[in-house]
């Protein structure tokens, strides 16, 4: 033990002291375990902070006074909640009757209960016209409601006609008054009297009056619930009130969910998902971090090999002398986790007023997660450690009287673990196709973990390969590549870690233009290419508006395109008013109704959708969308109809041999109860559909079956030919529209628009991709410089130019970029073609997907692209003059 | 003074195989005992080195015998081997003797610490084995900041510390110059005066005469005085 | 070796009589080179001709002192400017006994060149034995002398036993 000690304390102070002697290359190793470190610091202490704990959260909920919340759900049935009703709410037992306030005080005893409905959304007009706000209706000046509002400027409102707005809202021009619109689409005015802060958001506007100073749009009414004082709401009282109906937030028991039972089970079921996922992050970015860090850490153990060897000479054991490299690992590495959580934190403190400005709502107090942060910082020194491990393992089997006698004692490479490179990547091609097969991304990710650490193994070979090939190049290339495979221990760790990261941009490369290529090719237009809709648009306010006025829709949409082709498509017409609802279905006669209600002899096309405004369309053949009858060469549809029959599409081949089918119609009053069901027999030809062609709507009836079944038949909207609308006069257009007594809006159909977030990224990736092999390359780069002195002197002496220098840096760094952009190419290309398939292959089609497609111009950036900018990089900043330099090092 | 401190029996060592073979040493049989100096001349390729290397454990023989203070170095094992270099085995290099990250003293201490020793009872040992080489002063020099010489010296130092008596130096004078070179002999002559082993490996005719014993390697095989002639014989 | 120079030499530093001038050049020399007190006698007589010094006062004990002129001066200085000159090579037994023995029949040369070296060795441990024990910088110096010069021996038969063994490869061959 005391052997084990004291021999750790020479290897520290060797090690230290190493470090100390050689700063350039300490620095290297230390920048790249402390980055991600201070990142992920950074990143972490800024989330916690942006994150309100439940403590914090209790805060804004309900103020810094009132104990609990209570609310009355007017679902007549009691309810089971979670320690947090936020987090679970079930409903109990029927109730005989509505609960009263008396009921909760039977329970709770007699306190101040101030009301505080949820927060409601207001339609107030502003100079820009009318927009939403976030309504409160509380008395938010009472002891009770401390906490919840922060009075900035004026008073509080004193009477229902007053009201405060915060910053927010005044940004948006709200002066002395505010106008609210009403449900009916009257007006009242109030007078602002003050500005205010909200506890929890910030960006957003709201206004804040007495109960009843602001209108309720929703036809409910406010809600019934208050903000109590007193002592804490025990668990008993809690679940007696739940039985009555009410929902308790109270701020012990919310705050400590452990301590009591949670009726609902509220478990996370995905955390071992997460876990899995956290794992997956963590080991890749150890690999990566391992892999950038590994040359310094190679060097390093290659300049102490000296010393190494006169410490075995001197009775030192081959564990000591590993320890000696570890050590420089155990002090980076502590180094490392020190600067980049205190840096982060620095950094998380810095950025904290910036990500304030893009956050809605108030950031909670400057946060630091200690537990994570240790975590974080304990991976900081395991990735330092790891990277020296093979150094080490290398520098303690090294041939010490070779060293001693001045020679390189390199152990001879094992020849097992190539084979073991070999067994690894076979099986990681294994895990991506069981991946592939259906168990899923987590596979298909581990399957790059596994791939990539065969390949690490695999990189010496290819290397040494490299270096055969080299002998026909020029003197450059030759050397650069020939020092690499003198240097593996360098060159391996480098090389690696350019594969690495090209790997994962490759994999997620074809993962996103597979998903991409998905997305465009069963992409299912509305419209006819090209064509646009105009359909009613129900705004906010008036749901009463009534039917749509389409000759003036159409006025206004002959006004912005002259001459335009305009066919009137009728449907299904719905009620404006309410929830109320036709709903119609259609089914084979054949089947029991009670088959029906379990979706059984249904007919209907697998997928089908467009903006005609509905999808069960009234015709007599003659004038029929675009769309449809694209959707119809064979003119099958306009003859069934122009004949008297129903359309309807199936995607069973089976019915298309019907010739009546029944259609049941099914409308429901405002409150959503059903009224009047009623079906009826018609004649009908039922068309076949694959499952997944496109179809635009579900039945077309000729305008008599319509009447026989019952179903008012109305312009449901407007097909436009080929309106020839740039995106602006689209816009303007819709706004014309939006501003009719009867608003409608335009849809253009515009074939598939790639998703501008897909582009981004891959851009994001193709960049971080980018800054990671630069990293990682020039600092190999400088290091093999700092190793070749020697050698280029000697190039120098016997006359080579001084741009040889230059040349040979580029080369160096062009080998191990380029070698490491090919192997991490066809690394990437097994978990990336694997993960197409749980990503684009849907198990419920029949046949389509998974879907294919090769980002090769992403590739060839990153394979030729990126090896061949590095080295111009590194060839332009590369001093081309040696500083003095000597052949003793 | 009847028991050898360093003995090699009948010790050969081939490095390679087959067509490579190479015979570095070839039945060698060598004794140091205490109070002696024996220096080992002969040309490059002729196994000085190896026999060095060998007497110090750094390397194992292919055949024979190699007894240091009574133990069988091969029977001892890697661990053994390293215990007997902490313990009874004191290496001189030709240069770059000293870590260079270590001071003088902490380079001379480094055996004893290697071996578990406390920190200043090694450090107070170290002090001692400076001082007998009159280098007392440079304790706290790290070797950039040394002469050659002084280095050497700190290297004869970490050689002796700790009461080992077995001192293999291999051309500790070769980056030296020919006076400071001549004190570093006087030096390891004056270690194996008082009691210490010495072999030292030279090719300089001049350093080997500080030598008690002169003996001569060719091609892996000694030659003595008395049967030169029928070495050369029989090799012909 | 010249006498008369190393006589010379002795005197610039103090005037001396001819045993006190013959131990003084041995103890310099470290008695490598016997000197005959009759040839200091006869050396001393021819520079008393030529000029170069002059016998003088005689000490307390009756002992006539030689003391050097301004053109013995002159000579020292002119002595200790100039090299030694290469003379033409002594007769060297050993180099002849090689050069004879590389045609000779039934002879191993190889044996004659390690029992050369022995010996020459043990002289070389004598000399170095010598110089542990010596004071004396001028005695140092000799003896290096001496040290250097069997050392030069030693690498002369070290380059004939290569010379002798890649010979007899060649010839193997």
């Amino acid at each position: 033990m005391r052997r084990w000690l004291t021999g750790w304390r020479v290897s520290l102070r060797l090690a230290r002291r190493d470090l100390a002697r050689h700063r350039g290359r300490a620095i290297i190793a230390l920048v790249m375990v402390t980055l991600p470190v201070l990142a992920v610091v950074g990143a972490d202490v800024l989330m916690q902070t942006a994150k309100v704990s439940a403590t914090e959260g209790m805060d804004r909920r309900l103020g810094t006074v009132a104990t609990a919340r209570v609310e009355i759900l007017d679902t007549l049935t009691g309810v089971v909640q979670a320690p947090d009703p936020l987090n679970g709410l079930g409903s109990g037992e029927p109730l005989s009757r509505p609960t009263s306030v008396g009921d909760i005080e039977g329970v709770i005893g007699h306190r101040t209960m101030l009301p505080m409905p949820t927060q409601t959304t207001e339609v107030v007009r502003t100079p820009h016209g009318k927009e939403t706000m976030v309504g409160t209706q509380l008395d938010a000046s009472a002891p009770l409601a401390r906490g919840l509002f922060r009075l900035e400027s004026g008073r509080w409102p004193a009477t229902p006609d007053e009201v405060v707005v915060n910053k927010a809202a005044r940004d948006r021009g709200v002066g002395n008054t505010l106008t609210a619109v009403q449900a009916d689409g009257t007006e009242t005015t109030r007078e602002v009297v003050g500005t205010v802060a909200d506890a929890t958001v910030r960006s957003a506007a709201i206004v804040v009056g007495l109960p009843g100073s602001l209108p309720v749009l929703d036809d409910a009414g406010p809600s019934q619930a208050w903000l109590v004082d007193g002592p804490p709401i025990s668990w008993s009282q809690l679940e007696r009130l739940n039985a009555l109906g009410v929902t308790v937030t109270d701020r012990q028991i919310a705050t400590h969910p452990g301590d009591y039972p949670d009726p609902l089970q509220y478990s996370s079921s995905d955390s071992g998902t997460t876990m899995q996922v956290v794992a997956l992050i963590v080991v890749m970015a150890l690999i990566e971090v391992v892999l950038l860090a590994g040359p310094a850490f190679a060097v390093g153990a290659r300049k102490q090999q000296r010393s190494i060897a006169l410490l075995v000479a001197s009775g030192g054991t081959p564990a000591q002398a590993r320890r000696v490299i570890l050590a420089g690992g155990v002090v980076l590495g502590a180094i490392a986790a020190v600067v980049g959580v205190v840096g982060g934190i620095g950094a998380a403190w810095l950025l904290q007023p910036l990500v304030q400005r893009f956050s809605g709502d108030w950031l909670g107090p400057f946060d630091v997660p200690w537990p994570h942060l240790l975590a974080v910082a304990a991976f900081g020194l395991l990735s330092a450690l790891t990277a020296c491990v093979v150094p080490a393992w290398i520098a303690s089997r090294q041939d010490v009287v070779a060293v001693l006698a001045g020679r390189r004692g390199d152990p001879k490479p094992g020849r097992a673990f190539p084979v073991l490179g070999v067994v690894l990547f076979a099986v990681g091609i294994l895990m991506a196709f069981l991946g592939a097969g259906g168990h899923g991304e987590l596979t298909v990710a581990w399957s790059a973990v596994v791939c990539v650490l065969g390949m690490v193994l695999l990189v010496p070979v290819v290397v040494s390969w490299v270096a055969l090939v080299a002998g026909r190049f020029p003197l450059a290339i030759r050397f650069a590549a020939r020092d690499a495979v003198r240097h593996r221990t360098r060159t391996t760790p480098a090389v690696a870690a350019v594969a690495a990261t090209v790997a994962g941009v490759v994999a997620l490369g074809i993962g996103t233009s597979s998903d991409e290529r998905e997305n465009r090719e069963t992409y299912q237009p509305s419209l006819v290419m090209g064509d646009a809709s105009v359909t009613p648009s129900y705004s906010y306010v008036s749901v009463d508006d009534g039917p749509t006025d389409w000759s003036q829709v159409e006025d206004v949409v002959r006004d912005r395109v002259p001459g335009a082709r305009i066919t009137e498509v009728a449907g299904v017409a719905q009620p404006v008013s309410g929830d109320s609802w036709t709903d119609v279905q259609f089914r084979d006669p054949a089947a029991a109704t009670a088959a029906v209600d379990e979706g059984q002899g249904e007919i209907s096309p697998g997928t089908w959708g467009s903006t005609l405004g509905s999808d069960v369309l009234v015709s007599d053949g003659g004038r029929l969308p675009p769309l449809v009858t694209a959707a119809d060469p064979g003119g099958d549809v306009a003859r069934a109809l122009r004949s008297g029959r129903a359309v309807v599409f199936s995607s069973d081949r089976s019915k298309a041999a019907l010739e009546r089918v029944t259609v049941e119609v099914q409308p429901t009053d405002d409150e959503g109860q059903p009224v009047d069901p009623h079906s009826v027999d018609v004649p009908a030809t039922v068309l076949y559909r694959a499952e997944d062609a496109a179809t635009p709507v579900r039945a077309i009836l000729p305008p008599a079956l319509a009447q026989r079944a019952g179903i008012d038949a109305a312009v449901v909207g407007l097909d436009v030919e080929q309106p020839h609308l740039s995106k602006t006069a689209q816009k303007d257009l819709d706004a014309a529209l939006q501003d009719l007594a009867t608003p409608a809006t335009v849809y253009v159909e515009r074939g598939y628009e790639a998703d501008p977030m897909a582009r981004i990224v891959q851009w994001v990736l193709a960049a971080l991709g980018a800054i990671l092999m630069l990293g990682g390359t020039l600092t190999a780069s400088f290091l093999a410089l700092s190793d070749a002195r020697p050698d280029l002197a000697t190039l120098q002496a016997v006359g080579a130019a001084p741009r040889t220098r230059r040349a040979v840096a580029a080369a160096y760094t062009f080998v191990v970029g380029f070698v490491g952009a090919v192997l991490g190419m066809l690394v990437g290309f097994v978990p990336g073609l694997a993960i197409t398939w749980p990503l684009t292959a849907e198990s419920y089609a029949d046949g389509r997907g998974p879907y294919l497609e090769v980002p090769w111009l992403m590739i060839a950036v990153v394979v030729l692209g990126l090896p061949v900018l590095t080295a111009l990089v590194v060839g332009l900043f590369t001093r081309s003059r040696l500083p003095m330099a000597t052949r003793i090092g | 003074m009847n028991t050898p401190v360093l003995h090699l029996e009948g010790v050969s060592r081939i490095h390679g195989s087959g067509e490579l073979a190479v015979h570095a040493l070839r039945e060698v049989s060598f004794e140091a005992y205490a109070g002696e100096l024996v220096a080992v001349m002969g040309p490059s390729g002729s196994g000085k080195s190896t026999l060095l290397t060998l007497a110090g454990g750094l390397d194992e023989p292919t055949s024979g015998r190699v007894v240091v203070e009574g133990t069988d170095l091969t029977a001892a094992g890697a661990g053994g081997r390293a215990r007997l270099r902490r313990t009874a085995i004191g290496y001189v290099f030709q240069d770059f003797n000293l870590i260079p990250a270590l001071t003088a003293a902490e380079n001379v201490s480094l055996p004893l610490e290697l071996d578990g020793a406390p920190s200043r009872a090694a450090r107070a040992a170290a002090a001692t084995a400076l001082d007998e080489l009159g280098i007392g002063d440079l304790a706290d020099r790290f070797p950039d900041e040394m002469s050659g010489g002084q280095q050497q010296r700190v290297a004869i130092a970490r050689a002796i510390v700790g009461q080992r008596r077995l001192i293999l130096a291999d051309e500790p004078t070769g980056a030296l110059d020919s006076v400071t070179g001549e004190d570093i002999l006087r030096l390891l002559r004056a270690r194996c005066d008082a009691g210490a082993a010495g072999v030292l490996v030279t090719h300089e005719p001049r350093h080997a005469a500080w030598a008690d014993r002169v003996v001569y390697l060719r091609d892996g095989v000694v030659l003595d005085d008395e049967d030169a002639g029928e070495t050369v014989g029989a090799r012909r | 070796m010249s006498v008369k120079h190393a006589l010379l030499a002795l005197l610039e530093q103090e005037p001396m009589y001819g045993y006190q001038l013959r131990v003084a050049f041995e103890e310099r020399t470290a008695g490598t080179w016997p000197l005959n007190i009759g040839q200091v006698y006869t050396t001393l007589s021819r520079l008393e001709r030529d000029g170069l010094v002059t016998a003088g006062e005689t000490d307390s004990d009756g002992h006539q002192l030689y003391r050097l002129t301004a053109a013995g001066r002159a000579e020292v200085t002119a002595w200790f400017g100039s090299a030694v000159p290469r003379t033409q090579p002594a007769r060297d037994e050993l180099a002849i006994k090689l050069a004879l023995g590389v045609s000779a029949r039934d002879l191993d040369l190889a044996d004659i060149i390690q029992r050369q070296r022995s010996a020459t060795m043990k002289a070389l441990q004598d000399y170095n034995r010598l110089k542990r024990k010596a004071t004396d910088l001028g005695h140092e110096l000799v003896l290096d002398s001496l040290i250097f010069a069997a050392e030069a021996e030693i690498r002369w038969l070290d380059h004939c036993e290569a010379q002798l063994r890649r010979t007899a490869d060649r010839a193997v061959r």
